[in-house]
């Protein structure tokens, strides 16, 4: 199983696709690194204009741990499609490419081939969460160094001391890894159907733009559906920069996208199995 | 008739006592304070403020006559503009007419009630100083601005100190929403965002408790120092 993971991997980043998502953010996070050198007190002033008419503030809040957090936010609505890219192609880039007789007729199970391809995707999504956390983080905190993190949420304005700031980012990226898995599971189950790689993409992310559109709505029958839709509890990273921390509402998020993930394969698997392969 | 006359002095003592002169009692207050030529001393600064979440932080604080200040923090820190400068020659120093109101007790202290009214253009409108005048030492005083609400500093001291410098502030505020805006770092969902609009415009009460510790008096501080930038 492991040696089918490893052909899976390699061929993953045998094609050049592939590093178009890690080109793409290679060079967006130094442009936003860029970008908040030069803006980046003007908008901590903006954000907080008031606050100073009354408050001194001293120490750095302009620091790597702020820019991480402000590039986080736009996780939900732009890695998806890096994600869908790839894994989209897992199993309908074997149909485009004909090959999916070749691999059938070798002595494993189709089970055995779906898992393979869909923990190679897996795994092609965490490293790229991994790419962006080393990215933003690690670029941010050696740019601008380490601080207080302020958050600004509905409930008020939360400032976390710099010693409790980096485990919250941890768990962030592990919450974003999770959800962007459900993204790579969806794309994966589009793929198994179609015999290109387009439609999968294209099919993933608009139901994510859907979804999201949907939960920007202000209505209320649209407000009523959004505990259903995944793409609500993609955003429950930000619950890891609460105080306190809300761990049910954290758990029950990610019990929820692991659901869709495990939906989604299962489905995968049930339609790959039954598959009739004509190419 | 002696008999009379020592009755009626005596009544009229105990009915209409004599007004204090508050320009006695802020001159006495701006004296003992002009003993502190500099100082430098060590804050910790807890914000207890409706909508802000912030932690305990440490800062150093540098004075020098008359009004130079200068702050210095390792970490973050939240610090309350006017309660920054808590010296008389900071309050009295420009002009202003002033109005004895009353005796009163502070925390087992007798204290002068008098009231500050500034003269010319300023944002503030009214100031109460509620002064020891056995000590010279400002215990409270509350402030009312035209654009930041109203906010009040009780002061607390070491019994027997040489300078008169607190060890202890409480600085308690009432301002008008806070009217923070959507920022960079915010949540993007419309119901936060709905919420946030909600709340931004609720009227904001807090309280930011200061401890002094180790000061460091008269040892001199150069120039530089207040020409640095925040950090």
């Amino acid at each position: 199983m492991l040696t089918l993971i490893k052909i899976e991997i390699y061929k993953i980043f045998k094609k050049w696709r592939t590093y178009i998502s890690f080109i793409a953010i290679g060079v967006l996070i130094p442009i936003i690194h860029i970008a908040m050198m030069i803006e980046g007190e003007h908008s901590i002033d903006y954000m907080t204009r008031n606050l100073k008419q009354s408050f001194i503030f001293v120490g750095n809040l302009l620091n790597g741990y702020l820019i991480s957090y402000v590039i986080l936010n736009s996780l939900v609505v732009h890695i998806p499609f890096l994600i869908a890219l790839v894994a989209g192609d897992l199993l309908a880039g074997e149909a485009t490419a004909g090959t999916y007789r070749i691999i059938i007729t070798r002595p494993v199970s189709r089970f055995k081939i779906i898992c393979s391809k869909f923990f190679a995707g897996i795994f092609y999504t965490n490293l790229l969460v991994l790419f962006l956390a080393v990215m933003s983080l690690g670029l941010g905190i050696l740019i601008f160094g380490t601080g207080e993190l302020i958050v600004l949420k509905s409930s008020g304005i939360i400032i976390f001391e710099r010693g409790d700031v980096f485990w919250r980012f941890l768990a962030a990226y592990a919450f974003a890894s999770l959800s962007m898995s459900v993204v790579a599971g969806l794309a994966f189950l589009f793929s198994s159907l179609v015999e290109n790689a387009i439609g999968p993409i294209v099919s993933t992310m608009a139901i994510i733009i859907i979804f999201i559109i949907i939960s920007a709505i202000n209505v209320e029958f649209f407000q009523s559906i959004r505990p259903y839709l995944f793409t609500t509890y993609m955003n429950s990273w930000r619950l890891l920069f609460d105080n306190p921390l809300n761990l049910k509402e954290i758990l029950e998020s990610a019990l929820i996208l692991l659901s869709h993930s495990a939906i989604f394969f299962a489905a995968t698997v049930y339609i790959f199995n039954k598959k009739d392969i004509l190419s | 008739m002696r008999k009379i006359i020592l009755v009626f002095l005596i009544l009229t003592g105990v009915l209409f006592p004599q007004k204090r002169d508050p320009d006695i009692i802020l001159r006495k207050l701006l004296e003992k304070f002009d003993n502190v030529e500099d100082y430098q001393v060590d804050v910790r600064i807890k914000v207890d403020v409706e909508f802000i979440k912030a932690p305990e932080s440490k800062a150093k604080i540098y004075f020098k006559q008359p009004d130079k200040i200068h702050i210095q923090s390792e970490t973050f820190a939240l610090i309350p503009k006017d309660g920054l400068d808590f010296s008389p020659s900071g309050l009295l120093g420009k002009k202003y007419t002033s109005i004895y109101e009353k005796d009163d007790t502070i925390d087992g202290n007798k204290v002068s009630v008098i009231k500050i009214i500034p003269l010319g253009e300023g944002n503030v409108i009214l100031t109460t100083l509620f002064i020891d005048s056995d000590e010279s030492l400002i215990r409270k005083l509350e402030t009312t601005t035209k654009s930041e609400g109203t906010f009040s500093i009780n002061l607390k001291y070491k019994p027997n100190a040489e300078y008169p410098l607190p060890s202890e502030m409480i600085f308690s505020f009432d301002m008008e929403g806070l009217n923070l805006p959507p920022g960079i770092s915010g949540e993007l969902n419309s119901d936060s965002q709905e919420k946030l609009k909600k709340e931004r415009n609720k009227p904001v009460r807090g309280k930011v408790y200061i401890s002094y510790s180790n000061y460091k008096v008269n040892q001199g501080i150069p120039d530089e120092i207040f020409n640095e930038p925040l950090k």
